[in-house]
């Protein structure tokens, strides 16, 4: 099977399997908040192919200059560990050293420690985002960092064990390809989403499927949509992990699409809202899930007004040649009760008639808990995202001060008797 | 925003609150937003706003869009719809009597 990702690079798992409890014992253990763990996670099963650790100095410095890797592979977000100095100097690390990343009190993953290095936190934040605005939530993270960091490979140790719902959804890198290839898929078109899921975005989907099946016969299907769900940090008003996951599955449940062109799966990634930059690693890591085509629509990753709404298609147009993988590029959809349908900007003229999509508005129907019309969203759909509420969000179907605080975790990690004593 | 420009509060109405407006007569004051969906759009002044977003701190103003006041609690929104049909109207006088019973 080919399991080439970006820049032809092949995309390998980084997990020490078997007895590993022996190897592990009298490593030094250095703890790790939640959006490091699922970075360690993305990095030990390829998702990242082909950065497989975090980053050192010379590979933040040609990501955020020349926008790739120091052997000119094409890369636009920095990977990065922030270390607290005065941890590393009671852990009496070096460069050579493994230590062991824990999180929820159970290892994770082995450090190879190459590199420590200090990094100005304002150039990495501007270079990456285009601002330094700290309104800018990818800034403002940046500047959260200690401002010193830890470069290295990583070997995932403890493979994560994901609960309901999110075990269903699950796939590795290569567990992806191998699902395209049941599937018998020889194109595949990512779609983007932290959303549940309304009829503009179905109708993107059907859309941006005929794109991705070009010129192949349609005697025999061989064009899937996978769509591929941003699982990571949460703020309150974000629609619950759960109900997205539920709800575009929901869509195939319902008949909307058939079982052989729809895919539900999700990455481990917390949104920089980095727009340009996010759209193209984006694109690489649909290019490592196996993936022929991907979806970008208006103001793809952007946050606020810090990006033009074709500001990331432009860039993925610059960039196209380094990329194993094509963009398929779409204008809003809007509703026209002209023609009566959902519909794209693109091709319908009754602008001064058309109904927008709005965020703000589907989300104000849910809130009063009022089930939309069909045209909005399918009710199978709706019946799920409120039964979700229900089961895992403490009644609303985005995200509470509660959810953030009383959630059921995305995984647990098995207990190991292997830290130092 | 209301159709003079000011701020609103968006009340969705479903088949059960489009009888209960029929009953009142007041099902013409409802109208079609987006592909089908109806709304009651009840007005709202600046101290109003104000006086809601103190009292559902979740709440919130969409000031560059929509003009409207999003994420007020599903049972606020019940009783200011219940409000609405009892006063007859959409005007601010009914968040005004709305807050007045919630503060007794």
């Amino acid at each position: 099977m080919n399991n080439l990702g970006h820049n032809y690079k092949p995309v390998l798992e980084h997990i020490m399997r078997g007895e590993v409890e022996k190897k592990l014992h009298g490593l030094q253990v250095l703890p790790v908040r939640r959006e490091i763990a699922h970075e360690v996670i993305s990095l030990a099963y390829g998702f990242f192919t082909p950065v497989s650790g975090f980053m050192g100095r010379d590979e933040v410095d040609t990501t955020l200059s020349r926008m790739e890797l120091p052997d000119g592979t094409l890369w636009s977000i920095p990977i990065v560990l922030d270390v607290k100095r005065e941890e590393v100097k009671r852990l009496g690390l070096k460069p050579g050293d493994s230590v062991l990343l824990e999180y929820l009190g159970a290892p994770l993953a082995t450090l190879d420690i190459d590199e420590f290095f200090s990094y100005d936190l304002g150039k990495m934040a501007e270079m990456t985002y285009g601002t330094r605005d700290v309104k800018h939530p990818g800034v403002k993270r940046t500047m959260e960092y200690s401002g010193d960091f830890v470069a290295g490979r990583i070997n995932l140790v403890n493979e994560p064990v994901f609960n309901e719902p999110f075990s269903e959804f699950w796939k590795t890198p290569l567990q992806h390809r191998e699902a395209f290839a049941m599937k018998n898929w020889k194109n595949v078109v990512a779609h983007q989403t932290r959303n549940v899921p309304h009829t503009g975005h179905e109708s993107l989907m059907k859309q941006a499927w005929f794109a991705a099946n070009e010129d192949m016969p349609v005697d025999e299907i061989h064009t899937g949509v996978l769509v591929n769900a941003i699982i990571g940090e949460k703020r309150t008003g974000d629609y619950i992990d759960e109900a997205i996951l539920l709800g575009q599955d929901a869509l195939r449940k319902g008949g909307y699409f058939k079982d052989n062109v729809h895919m539900v799966t999700f990455t481990l990634w917390d949104m920089r809202y980095a727009g340009p930059r996010e759209a193209i690693f984006h694109a690489i890591l649909r290019t490592n899930l196996g993936c022929t085509h991907h979806m970008f629509g208006r103001d793809h990753a952007g946050v606020g007004n810090f990006y033009k709404p074709y500001d990331a298609q432009d860039m993925l147009k610059a960039e196209r040649d380094k990329l194993r993988i094509k963009p398929v590029f779409l204008r809003e959809n809007w509703y026209c009760p002209v023609c009566n349908e959902v519909t794209n900007e693109a091709l319908c003229s009754h602008e001064s008639q058309s109904q927008n999509f709005s965020g703000t508005l589907i989300r104000s129907i849910l809130t009063d808990g009022v089930k939309p019309t069909k045209r909005v969203m399918r009710p199978e759909v709706f019946d799920v995202v409120m039964s979700s509420a229900e089961k895992y969000g403490f009644g609303s179907p985005f995200v509470t001060n509660e959810y953030l605080k009383s959630r059921q975790p995305v995984f647990n990690l098995k207990k190991m008797e292997v830290f130092a004593s | 925003m209301t159709k003079d420009g000011g701020i609103k509060i968006d009340v969705w109405i479903n088949e059960e609150r489009l009888e209960k407006l029929k009953a009142a007569g007041l099902a013409e004051i409802a109208r079609e937003k987006f592909a089908g969906m109806m709304v009651l759009e009840i007005a709202c002044t600046e101290e109003l706003k104000d006086a809601l977003l103190r009292k559902y701190p979740s709440a919130k103003y969409d000031s560059s869009t929509t003009h409207s006041i999003e994420l007020i609690p599903r049972e606020a929104k019940d009783r200011i719809f219940s409000t609405a049909l009892k006063l007859h109207s959409t005007g601010p006088e009914v968040i005004s009597q709305f807050l007045q019973e919630k503060n007794d």
